[in-house]
């Protein structure tokens, strides 16, 4: 079991790298913003995966916060996109 | 009880992972904004659900049951269903109000007419 997390981390790891190469690639800004998300995503599941390690009941409590309160980045970029109007 | 759910953690794990590895894979080759945007949403509606349930439920195999963790599981998975969905629509909608055009082969373009 413990190796398919590991297995796992490793997933999130190689989506960061790709997340990344996909924000090089990007042309507008639309489409960072988007791949960002989705790299805020991958380290909210490397939270949930790593607090299992350690056996601490944090991660379960750190990756509600972050799913419930990281959309706020999210409606932040889209407001940077149309330069503030609404 | 204790390999049956340390088998499931060990699925759901890796079957998340693969999920957001999958929504990373298309957003490299999606063609356009709008589309990245669509591809966002297996990462958020079925892998990082699945890797709060692996985290959840080795939280059963290592601990008791606990009704606060179930609670917060739930919220979490609610969370990550549906208020990110809201956010990728915002971001949606400011991605084509700030002139990113679509793929030229959008069939529907009514917003443009």
């Amino acid at each position: 079991m413990i190796i398919a997390l590991w297995i796992a981390i490793g997933l999130l790891a190689v989506s960061v790298v790709v997340g990344l190469v996909a924000i090089a690639r990007a042309v507008d800004g639309a489409s960072r913003a988007v791949v960002g998300d989705l790299v805020f995503f991958c380290c909210v599941g490397f939270l949930a995966l790593i607090g299992l390690f350690t056996h601490s009941a944090v991660s379960v409590d750190a990756a509600l916060l972050a799913s419930l309160l990281g959309i706020l980045a999210t409606f932040a970029l889209a407001r940077i996109l149309t330069r503030g109007r609404r | 009880m204790q390999t049956l759910l340390s088998i499931l953690v060990s699925v759901f794990a890796v079957g998340g992972a693969l999920c957001v590895l999958i929504s990373a894979v298309a957003m490299l080759r999606a063609p356009d904004a709008l589309t990245r945007i669509n591809a966002l949403s297996p990462a958020t509606g079925l892998g990082l659900p699945l890797i709060v349930t692996a985290a959840y439920l080795y939280q059963l195999y290592a601990g008791s049951f606990d009704w606060v963790h179930l609670v917060q599981y739930v919220i979490t998975v609610f969370a990550l269903v549906v208020v990110s969905s809201i956010g990728s629509n915002a971001l949606a909608r400011a991605a084509y109000l700030s002139g990113a055009k679509p793929d030229a082969s959008t069939d529907p373009q009514d917003l443009a007419r």
